[in-house]
């Protein structure tokens, strides 16, 4: 149903929409009459409005055929009309071009009207006036924002700040009537009938000014922090909504420049005590989003005080307080769970409130507060109350279940009790019941244990199961899962009995299914009866199920037959690794655009990588993690900067689009440009002897990001080589980089054990343009861990702006620049996988290396934990990533395999913070005891 | 019976019915000014009309609807938007721009082969007579070739709104025409 239809069939409950062609014509019937009866105008107009409300439209012509009837409506001084005809005007600017012949007509009415037209006039000159005619309003406006009248001079504002983008150069000049406009307390006039029923102000035109200024000055810091200083301590702004916004604008200023939070700090604690609600939240939400990005900055009492508002903030009437309060505290629960337990006991107590959205944000708060110990009374809580909730609610509450199977992997049994539990008896619909076996199916992959009980209780669900996308998954996980559990025969049995009575879909996957038993399971009985159920299954009437039965009957044949092909026959059906599909996908796409012999070469697979079981949960355990820290952080970024959002939404574009400029390239962008990368390497002549590529590392930053010369490194590993890619981006707008070479030298020449073989350098840089300089090297031994100081050298050409090629003339110069030194470190040797179980695999691993470290600077916990993570490429198990705030010291425990032959190693470290500095002690277990006593001694 | 009298005494003289008169020419040829002249009698500064000035006002007992419509060449194409009904058009001169004055010819005959324009009277001020240099009615009248207008009542009036000179004159003979064609 597209939006059109359905907000027409949304609309015919609340009665009937107008046709749109009667009242085009009645509207260009009325409006032309002369004299105008304005009473019957303004219905039309009103009828007009509402089918342009509803989404209706106009071609262009009809629109400005009605733009000039209506425009025809100003020869009639009533104001009720008036002001019907500045609104209709407002919506018909969005269609017709032509509404600035109404101008003249318009600026008389914002000198000459009455105040009860005025601000609609004012209003409406927002979408007639251009750069050039803004010009000839400007004295208009500026007298109409010293109006007193509040709507008047808020109008006014408005209507200077969304002229703004238009015309620059006027409204700069409106700072001091602007300024003014939040100083001056406006009061509308006093009218003695009805003073007692009305206030006699909002004070609104102080927040339509404050965000006007700030529209003006945002860039100029100095500016801002007089504005805050001068109205932040006093009383002097009475608008609500106004000291939000300068709470906001606070909240900018220090996440720029994150120093100036100390000076803050008295008046944030002055905030949290504020009589308004909004702004206690807004002061706490800036307070634990900065403690989020800037831990150590925040002062622990203060940000005590700030929980400690948000906590007494649960227990307020009003609903959108509470539901607020708890949207800040679901946000640090995830970050820093311990701060978030003191307000426990009023989170329970939410459980029960009437709002649902109120009770299921609670409950999510308490799963991930919960610690080991309150995790089983919760999840028996949650049970009861799932069955009442609607089903997304049901589903947010899975969600949070998932993510603690990932946080408490001991608890499982309760926690895949509880997903049993729901999934079985809860009533919901697909998504619901998707996301329940996506969460069973996480927790069978992330909690070995638990596999038998969870497969077992999904045969038992897909026996009764209506809908065919989830029992195909279960199907497929049973067939993973199946054969290397200890009771094989019972799945059979389940999946054969959906052979018998479900439809084709489900009868194909089954087959699949039950194939992967026949051959992954050394059982002949097994195998035989199978075997038997297959040759049935081949006499299906359904094509696929016949073909794949058939398939599959010839695929065990051969691997029993322990012919040279069974290896095949296994690898087909038991797959042991997955292609990466983002570079699948973008292979096959370009093989299909490319078409260069009409589809006579086949494609090729084989520079797709490759991801083994293990690393292929790495990496999707590694994402979950990320998802779950970023998701927090840019949450919590989300309403800080973005001020006014609910007021105007340009307002908060504008501001979205200035904060977020620096370079933020999110996860799925980071895995493509890796690959992007590896595939410009792979397919450059230069390297296609090396082999291999057998890992990447991450893109390492050289400069600052707001250099001239912008460098990142990439270090790409080869068996017997490696290759460092230098990406350069040139800043500078008129001057391009002619034959850019970055040469590298290692920091001790003497002992190198790198050979350099060739550079491939730049030819031309042009401005704003990104290309990468290469070096190869070739290595004696495998693993070489050595630092590098880079200088890049080239010659600058000043570009003729006409022809974007540089002057005849211009020799150019030589010149230098330094860059950050790049480390090539045992790390970038390694490549995280997953383990189920960390402890027993660890205690398994022959060679033992031990190392201990102490780390003078100040820095956190969490800093050093992230700084391993990155340095080793491991990935971080059992939760360890999160450093507990409170408490000075942690474990961190990493798996990851070698990327030249996958060989395991596994890390303990054990980090103590005292007055001194943080002491590390370093337990690595390892096969190759080379690898491992490098990763241990090349921590930091 | 006295009902059905008065209507058509309302038909007749126009008590009721309102007379739709646009003001039209060339930018800077005084056609605001004009029109505050007729309505409050008095020189208002004015600024170049983007889009349109409507006033009504009452004159020897009928209701004048007057659209002064802005001159500036962006603006003159939506003229036409606004023909309809007209009873007379008021075409405006600026009597010492002797040259633009083709231009100004030019935009009348356009307008005045207009359909919709084809029963309105029209009336045009050579303004601007204060000052000196200014070329006199019968000059404009001859620049603007209006001895070619055949069917359509016409007449030119010299004048001066900054002085108040002549708009009456002209005026006085625009209701005229209208009262006799409405008769």
């Amino acid at each position: 149903m597209s939006t059109r239809t359905y907000k027409k069939f949304e609309a015919s409950d609340s009665g009937d929409i107008p046709d749109k062609m009667t009242i085009y014509q009645d509207c260009m019937n009325q409006f032309n009459e002369s004299p105008v009866n304005s009473k019957r105008c303004r219905t039309l107009l009103s009828r007009l409005l509402r089918l342009l409300a509803n989404g209706e439209t106009f071609t262009e012509s009809e629109a400005t055929a009605l733009f000039f009837s209506v425009s025809k409506l100003f020869q009639h001084q009533n104001d009720s009309l008036r002001q019907l005809v500045y609104l209709a005007i407002k919506e018909l600017s969005k269609i017709s071009q032509d509404v600035l012949m109404a101008t003249s007509s318009i600026m008389k009415d914002v000198q000459n009207g009455s105040d009860l037209i005025k601000p609609n006039a004012i209003r409406s000159l927002t979408v007639v006036l251009d750069e050039t005619t803004a010009f000839s309003a400007e004295r208009l406006l500026k007298s109409a924002m010293v109006s007193k009248h509040p709507t008047i001079s808020s109008a006014a504002i408005a209507t200077c700040y969304n002229l703004l983008p238009v015309s620059e150069q006027t409204i700069k000049r409106f700072s001091n009537e602007a300024q003014e406009a939040i100083v001056d307390l406006k009061y509308f006039p006093q009218d003695p009938s009805n003073t007692e029923f009305y206030p006699n102000s909002t004070f609104i035109t102080q927040y339509h000014a404050l965000g006007l200024i700030y529209e003006l000055k945002k860039n100029d810091k100095m500016a801002l922090l007089k504005l805050v200083n001068q109205f932040a301590g006093n009383n002097s702004i009475k608008s609500q909504i106004a000291k939000v916004q300068l709470v906001k604008i606070v909240s900018e200023l220090v996440n720029k420049d994150p120093q100036l939070f100390t000076q803050f700090q008295p008046l944030f604690n002055n905030w949290l005590g504020n009589k308004f609600e909004s702004i206690q939240l807004e002061t706490a939400k800036l307070i634990t989003n900065f403690h989020a990005t800037h831990p150590r900055l925040v002062a622990p009492q203060l940000f005590s005080i700030a929980i400690a508002t948000l906590q007494n903030l649960l227990s307020v009437p009003r609903v959108a307080t509470r539901f607020s309060a708890l949207r800040i505290l679901n946000r640090l629960s995830m970050v820093t769970p311990d701060h978030v337990a003191v307000c426990n006991p009023e989170l329970e107590s939410l459980i029960n409130d009437s709002n649902r959205n109120i009770s299921t944000y609670a409950i999510t708060i308490l799963l991930k507060t919960g610690t080991a110990k309150n995790i089983s009374s919760l999840i028996s809580t949650i049970t009861k109350f799932i069955h009442e909730v609607s089903d997304d609610f049901k589903i947010i509450i899975i969600d949070a279940v998932r993510t603690l199977s990932l946080n408490f992997p001991q608890e499982w049994k309760s926690i895949l009790n509880f997903l049993i539990d729901v999934l079985k008896n809860g009533e919901g619909g697909f998504k619901f019941k998707n996301n329940i076996v996506e969460a069973i199916i996480d927790v069978v992959a992330f909690v070995p244990q638990s596999k038998e009980m969870a497969l077992e209780n999904l045969c038992d669900f897909i026996e009764d199961c209506e809908f065919n996308e989830i029992l195909v998954r279960v199907l497929h996980l049973l067939g993973k899962e199946g054969p290397t559990a200890s009771n094989p025969s019972l799945y059979v049995r389940h999946i054969y009995n959906r052979v018998v009575l479900e439809n084709s879909i489900i009868r194909s996957a089954s087959v699949i299914a039950l194939s992967k038993f026949a051959i992954s399971k050394n059982d002949t009985s097994l195998r035989e009866s199978i075997v038997s159920l297959l040759k049935r299954i081949a006499n299906d009437k359904d094509d696929e199920v016949r073909d794949r039965a058939t398939i599959a009957l010839k695929f065990i044949d051969t691997s029993t037959a322990n012919e040279p092909t069974s290896s095949l026959a296994d690898e087909l059906i038991h797959p042991t690794s997955a292609y990466d599909l983002a570079s699948l996908e973008s292979k096959l796409s370009s093989y299909l655009s490319e078409n260069n012999d009409s589809f006579k070469t086949p494609f090729d697979v084989t520079n797709i990588r490759k991801y083994s079981d293990d690393e292929l949960k790495a990496i999707n355990l590694k994402r979950k993690q990320e998802q779950l820290q970023k998701g927090t952080f840019e949450n919590g970024m989300e309403s800080s900067p973005k001020m006014a959002k609910k007021s105007d939404n340009k307002y908060g574009k504008r501001i979205d689009s200035d904060t977020y400029s620096s370079p933020n390239i999110d996860e799925q962008q980071q895995e493509l440009l890796d690959t992007k990368y590896s595939d410009e390497l792979l397919s450059m002549a230069e390297f296609q002897n090396f082999g291999k590529l057998v890992n990447s590392s991450k893109i390492v930053a050289l400069t600052e990001p707001e250099a001239e010369f912008v460098v990142r490194g990439i270090k790409h590993i080869f068996k017997d080589h490696v290759v460092f890619q230098f990406n350069i981006t040139n800043t500078l707008t008129d001057v391009a980089l002619d034959n850019v070479v970055v040469s590298c030298n290692p920091e001790e020449p003497e002992e190198s054990q790198l050979q350099e073989l060739f550079i491939i350098p730049i030819e031309r840089l042009l401005p704003s343009a990104e290309a990468s300089c290469y070096i190869a090297y070739s290595k004696t031994e495998d693993v070489v861990t050595e630092s590098f100081l880079n200088t890049i050298t080239f010659t600058t050409k000043e570009l003729d702006p006409q022809t974007n090629e540089p002057f005849e003339a211009d020799e150019g110069f030589q010149d230098e620049y330094e860059i950050d030194t790049l480390y090539l470190s045992t790390g970038d040797y390694i490549k995280s996988s997953f383990i189920g179980n960390f402890t027993a695999t660890f205690d398994e691993l022959p060679n033992e290396e031990v190392a201990v470290y102490n780390i003078q600077e100040s820095i956190t916990l969490q800093e050093v934990v992230d700084k391993l993570i990155t340095s080793t490429s491991c990935l971080p198990l059992e939760n360890t990533q999160f450093v507990h705030s409170d408490t000075n010291s942690h474990i961190l425990k990493l798996f990851g395999k070698s990327a030249l032959n996958g060989s395991k190693v596994a890390l303990v470290i054990k980090l103590i913070k005292s007055s001194k500095g943080i002491a590390l002690k370093a337990q690595g277990k390892a096969e190759n005891a080379t690898l491992c006593s490098d990763l241990v001694n090349n921590l930091i | 019976m006295g009902n059905y009298f008065s209507s058509m005494f309302d038909k007749l003289w126009g008590s009721n019915k309102e007379i739709r008169i646009l003001i039209l020419g060339l930018d800077g040829a005084g056609k605001t000014t004009i029109l505050y002249r007729l309505q409050i009698g008095e020189v208002v500064t004015t600024k170049p009309t983007i889009g349109f000035n409507v006033e009504t006002l009452t004159y020897k007992n009928l209701k004048l609807n007057v659209w002064d419509l802005g001159g500036q060449t962006s603006i003159r194409p939506y003229w036409r938007c606004y023909y309809t009904d007209t009873a007379a058009v008021i075409f405006v001169v600026d009597s010492t721009d002797k040259d633009r004055m083709s231009t100004a010819s030019k935009e009348l005959h356009m307008m005045l082969q207009e359909e919709e324009l084809q029963d309105s009277a029209l009336l045009v001020f050579a303004n601007k007579q204060d000052q000196p240099g200014a070329l006199t009615a019968s000059e404009v009248s001859k620049e603007l070739n209006l001895v070619e207008l055949k069917e359509r009542s016409w007449s030119i009036v010299a004048s001066s709104a900054i002085k108040g000179e002549g708009i009456t004159e002209g005026l006085d003979w625009l209701i005229d025409v209208i009262k006799e064609e409405q008769l």
